[in-house]
């Protein structure tokens, strides 16, 4: 009930925004809505399965790479360079986490760090196909309501992935391997393709958001496509909101970008320190997040509420 | 004499110089209880582990009916039939109880899960455990609760690791006679303990391992009149 309520809510604030925002409240929010679609798919494998990492922006800078190409060189549809941008994510996403997942723990999070800016490089070295440094540039879209949907939508697609990962066994399957894997690989778990599976959920998400952000600046380069900054704000996002829960990212995201901007404006020095400052604090207060505080005072539900509810009603639960 | 659900050969295992198997062998009979017994770091676990994949032998073999097993991955000898508890319980600590036992039945509806789940609780008498986070329990809770993680699984071959340590004598003949009852219906258990009082009692066959190698095997009769065994155990 509660979570039909935070959708209709989230449909009528984004509604609000095309209706009544300025163009600043549209872009403010584009970029919302960006990072709310990285945090979710980040948590999918740093949350909810355990492996935390640094290297999302690999499949965000390669969508974005892929989605400009398509859209420059074949003049296709934003939309059309997105979802194969997605594709694209995917493709990577398995040889990838196939080889890269049978590291654990710092060795998986940092290898991936590494990867990244390996992609970086090459994109930066690459002229012929990327424009090196200097970037790509397309023709801007002039209005980006359109681009606006597509991404609440993403968001809202998100949100339901997670709420679906969250009530179902799949999800509980990845939890055991977060929780510990040798002992889910015993009882007959298939940790390897669940971790795969759970690492490409992640990669597709952001790698379309990589191509549907470059549609919105028009704009993509090596430092933009991969830039560590954005790395960091998401997972300093999934932290704050909530790791491994339903509404942990969107939370984190909105929290973390609200404050941004209050202090950006008041303290332009001092911002990116103050929201470090505000990020550790909260992680070392609240493990589980604003959402664990939301929790505590029922103002949420906990999560994984399916098979409590299976219990209650098979009538033989206490 | 038929084959056995279970026959380990020569199994060698070494953790850098410690040899902590050393050429032990051993098989289970299809629809016994079968027991292991052995001092302290006599390799005991590391055979488990050995059988379940979660350790490689360094040499020797395993078969399940006949077909060998050792070079599978853990999951895959799940999958076979053969479930196991750990020593020093495994839970997944930030699930409820119910949740642990879910997460394991791949085969049924979630509904058939869940009730699977509460029947297992039942038989374990700790329904009332359902909805606690399985990182608060104590330490003989823990241990009801990997059983009840292997019964999820129906296998054919349960393998428990000191399953009755820090278990109330009552909770003890208990479970003893709910798995009486599993074997009854054809599952095969073997079992690893120091409760000497329940191993005698309930098993057609025991071995003993001292120093990576069985030293003896035989019915529980047997075990309990041999010299060796007295000198360590009684
Ligand atoms: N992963 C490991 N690394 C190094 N040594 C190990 C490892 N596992 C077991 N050992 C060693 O192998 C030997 C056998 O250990 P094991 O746990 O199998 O004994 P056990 O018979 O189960 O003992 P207990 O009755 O105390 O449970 C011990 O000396 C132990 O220290
Ligand atoms: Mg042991």
């Amino acid at each position: 009930m509660k979570f039909r309520l935070a959708l209709a809510a989230f449909a009528a604030l984004a509604a609000a925004v095309v209706l009544f925002g300025n163009d600043y409240a549209l872009t403010f929010t584009i970029q919302l809505f960006v990072f709310v679609v990285l945090a979710y798919a980040w948590n999918i494998i740093g949350g909810y399965t355990g492996y935390s990492h640094f290297g999302q922006m690999s499949f965000f800078g390669i969508g974005a790479y892929v989605g400009v190409l398509l859209m420059l060189h074949l003049k296709w549809h934003w939309l059309g360079a997105a979802l194969a941008a997605g594709g694209a994510g995917l493709a990577l996403a398995v040889p990838l986490g196939w080889i890269m997942l049978r590291l654990k723990g710092p060795f998986f999070a940092i290898s991936l760090f590494g990867l990244t800016r390996v992609f970086e490089a090459v994109s930066f070295e690459w002229d012929a196909l990327t424009g090196g440094g200097t970037g790509l540039y397309l023709p801007p879209i002039n209005d980006q309501r359109m681009l606006y949907l597509a991404l609440a939508l993403l968001c809202l697609g998100m949100l339901m992935l997670t709420y679906w990962i969250d009530n179902s066994r799949f999800g509980l399957q990845l939890q055991a391997i977060r929780d510990d894997e040798g002992a889910a690989e015993a009882l007959g778990i298939r940790t390897t393709r669940l971790k795969v599976t759970a690492f490409s959920l992640s990669a597709v998400p952001a790698a379309a958001c990589g191509a549907l952000f470059a549609a919105h600046l028009a704009f993509i380069d090596p430092p933009t496509a991969f830039a560590p900054v954005m790395e960091v704000t998401t997972i300093a996002m999934v932290l704050l909101g909530g790791l491994g829960t339903i509404l942990g990212p969107a939370i984190g995201a909105v929290t973390f970008a609200v404050l941004n901007e209050l202090l950006w404006s008041r303290f332009p020095d001092l911002y990116y320190g103050l929201v470090g400052l505000v990020v550790i604090a909260c992680v070392l207060f609240m493990p589980r997040g604003i959402v664990s505080l939301l929790v505590r005072s029922r103002l949420i539900a906990p999560g994984r509420g399916a098979f409590r509810r299976i219990a209650a009603r098979s009538g033989r639960a206490p | 004499m038929t084959q056995p659900l279970l026959h380990v050969e020569d199994a060698v295992k070494r953790f850098g110089g410690r040899t902590a198997l050393d050429g032990a062998h051993c098989s289970v009979a299809t629809g016994s209880i079968t027991g292991m017994i052995g001092p302290n770091g006599s390799g005991k676990s590391t055979l488990f582990n050995c059988i379940a994949g979660a350790e490689a032998l360094d040499s020797g073999a395993v078969y399940l009916r006949g077909a060998r097993i050792d070079r599978l991955a853990p999951h895959a000898i799940c999958e076979r039939g053969v479930a196991r508890t750990f020593q020093l319980t495994r839970l997944f600590r930030d699930m409820t109880v119910l949740e642990n036992l879910v997460a394991v039945a791949h085969t049924f509806s979630d509904r058939q899960a869940v009730e699977r789940a509460i029947h297992a609780m039942e038989l374990l008498e700790i329904p009332e455990l359902m909805h606690r986070p399985a990182g608060d329990l104590s330490y003989g809770q823990r241990k009801l609760v990997e059983i009840g993680r292997t019964l999820m699984l129906e296998p054919k071959l349960m393998l428990l690791d000191e399953p009755f340590a820090g278990i109330n004598p009552r909770l003890q003949n208990r479970i003893v006679g709910y798995l009486q009852k599993l074997r009854g219906e054809g599952m095969t258990l073997f079992i690893i303990d120091h409760e000497m009082r329940i191993i005698l009692d309930v098993c057609d066959s025991v071995w003993v391992l001292a120093e990576g190698r069985i030293v003896m095997n035989g019915p529980p009769q047997a075990v309990r009149s041999d010299p060796r065994v007295i000198e360590a155990y009684f």
